[in-house]
């Protein structure tokens, strides 16, 4: 755990500081074991929370909650393919994928909100989340890096 | 001049611009159900009838965009049972047309032409993507609404709503609250109003849904009061046995004055989700406070139904249904007490398969049970057992 902070404030510092290039070389460089079959749920850096409970995760994802805190909209992003990242990640939400599929397309239906967008890789989504104000998501945690905040860590192993 | 036209073109541009920052894209999205029915009618007194066809049974259209941060324009148009005027078949109806101002996570308006929540499945009733029934639950099965009163059982239409949640810890508390036009003369059909495609009740239909969620829990109640202005054509248009001049002769024969009647609902929900099983049921009750107390058209509904996700693509699930309704009157034109019960019982097994996020296979098997019982001779009753198998492709895109 203390490992994971450490290469967390480290990734901040490295994202702020250096240029791409040095950054992934430097990344690579950290040591990861603690990190092995984890997800980690990751946010834009202007998102205002450094950690996030799996209710309140659940309310962004479900759409019953779709601010930061009244001002910042929250971007929910997915991961296209059926990974067991993305099982461990529903599944700490409570919910299968098919079940928050069910949930997306009624609320695409009841005009209530269109279903996340579902992006192929980690590091697609990694750029997003990066790139994107308010947005949220998730990717193994091994593949985390660059300008974004880890918000939550699930072990995948958990399920 | 020569300056005056660049510089509005530049206006409405630069307008144009600032109004494109705000607003998404139009989004436009369709889905339709086709399905194969195999139907067979046997009588009470031994005839058989046998149908099976091809249709599409219902094909939804929905435009959708963002005007602004807050501001949700939606539309939504319905074609039924391979909706054809050449042909005279089926309809085609604007079902919504509404626009929704968010003051927040937990408030929302909607204003203008929607389906208002009621029970758990009202609101979602035409949505055929997201339900593994190819046959809905009788009173929301908008192609029946020949021959089941479905307009009495749910509100069809609602024009404003105020609608959100109190959060309290995980629990969130549902609210909703709406107003609409009373029964509306469009279903009144041969009315003695006639067909002008004006509302003209000068009542209106409140109603309300208050409910719990928690986790995968969810129940609500849900209740509906309304004023039926034209008593006698309104009953009329419930169908057989009625007519209007059959109460025509009833009411006069009764000297008793045929004016507002108060129609209530109410309703009960519960759904949840418990590991790969998961349950949805609702009962609703449909009552008339009229002033000839020797009328009585109450109806009651409830259905129940069970569902096992097999895997991520296949549910599979058994439901029942009882539709119960009592008819009675006690001076009946024929000079004797005129008692009519009526129920259908409807067990429903059935799967849906999702070919993938786009396609949907559905089966189903019903075996329903129609009793009509009459109390005067003079009416033929009209019990039937109807077998009926479907098949359906859902597709949404």
């Amino acid at each position: 755990m203390l490992g994971t902070q450490i290469q967390t404030r480290l990734q901040k510092w490295v994202a702020r500081s250096v240029s791409t290039r040095w950054l992934v070389v430097l990344v690579l460089a950290i040591p990861a074991t603690s990190s092995a079959a984890q997800v980690a749920v990751i946010a834009h850096l202007d998102a205002p929370a450094d950690t996030l409970a799996s209710t309140r995760l659940l309310d962004f994802y479900t759409g019953d909650v779709q601010t930061w805190n009244g001002e910042i909209a929250v971007v929910i992003f997915d991961l296209k393919p059926r990974t067991e990242v993305k099982k461990a990640f529903y599944h700490f939400l409570g919910k299968s994928p098919s079940r928050m599929k069910s949930i997306w397309m009624k609320r695409l239906l009841a005009g209530e909100g269109e279903p996340p967008q579902a992006l192929g890789s980690n590091r697609e989504m990694l750029e997003k989340v990066a790139t994107t104000s308010g947005a949220i998501g998730f990717a193994h945690r091994d593949s985390v890096y660059g300008p974004v905040k880890i918000l939550a860590i699930i072990p995948i192993s958990s399920r | 001049m020569r300056h005056i036209l660049p510089l509005l073109f530049a206006l409405l541009l630069a307008g144009r611009a600032h109004a494109q920052a705000n607003e998404s894209e139009l989004r436009v999205f369709c889905y339709f159900q086709n399905i194969w029915a195999y139907e067979r009618f046997a009588n009470s007194d031994g005839s058989e009838l046998k149908f099976d066809s091809f249709s599409v049974q219902q094909l939804n259209l929905f435009l959708q965009r963002d005007l602004a941060r807050r501001w949700t324009a939606f539309v939504n148009f319905e074609a039924l049972n391979s909706y054809s005027s050449a042909r005279n078949w089926g309809s085609f109806s604007l079902e919504e047309a509404w626009v929704k101002y968010r003051f927040g996570s937990r408030m929302s308006i909607k204003l203008g032409q929607h389906v208002p929540p009621f029970n758990n499945f009202n609101e979602i009733k035409n949505r055929t993507p997201l339900m593994p029934y190819i046959v809905r639950p009788l009173v929301y099965e908008t192609s029946y609404r020949e021959f089941i009163a479905i307009d009495d059982y749910a509100p069809g239409r609602a024009y404003a709503q105020i609608y959100g949640y109190v959060p309290r810890g995980e629990t969130k508390i549902d609210y909703a609250f709406y107003v609409g036009n009373g029964p509306e003369i469009s279903d009144t059909v041969d009315s003695e109003l006639g067909q002008t495609g004006i509302d003209t009740t000068t009542s209106i239909l409140v109603g309300t849904r208050l409910g719990v969620r928690h986790g995968e829990w969810k129940a609500g109640l849900s209740a509906t009061a309304e004023q039926v202005e034209d008593a006698k054509a309104y009953f009329a248009s419930l169908g057989a046995p009625f007519n209007p001049g059959e109460l025509d002769a009833l009411f006069s024969a009764l000297k008793k004055p045929v004016g507002q009647v108060t129609r209530w609902r109410w309703g009960g929900d519960l759904s949840f989700h418990l590991g790969k099983f998961s349950f949805e049921g609702e009962v609703i009750h449909a009552g008339y406070n009229d002033n000839v107390a020797e009328l009585k058209f109450d109806r009651d509904f409830s259905y129940a139904t069970i569902g096992y996700q097999h895997s991520e693509a296949l549910l599979i699930y058994a439901s029942y249904q009882t539709e119960e309704g009592e008819f009675t009157r006690y001076h009946d034109i024929y000079g004797g007490i005129f008692q009519l019960s009526a129920d259908i019982d409807l067990p429903v097994f059935g799967f849906a398969y999702r070919v993938n996020d786009r396609v949907t296979v559905k089966g189903t098997y019903a075996p329903v049970d129609i009793n009509v019982d009459i109390s005067n001779a003079a009416y033929e009753q009209e019990n039937q057992e109807l077998t009926y198998i479907g098949a359906a492709v859902s597709i949404i895109f």
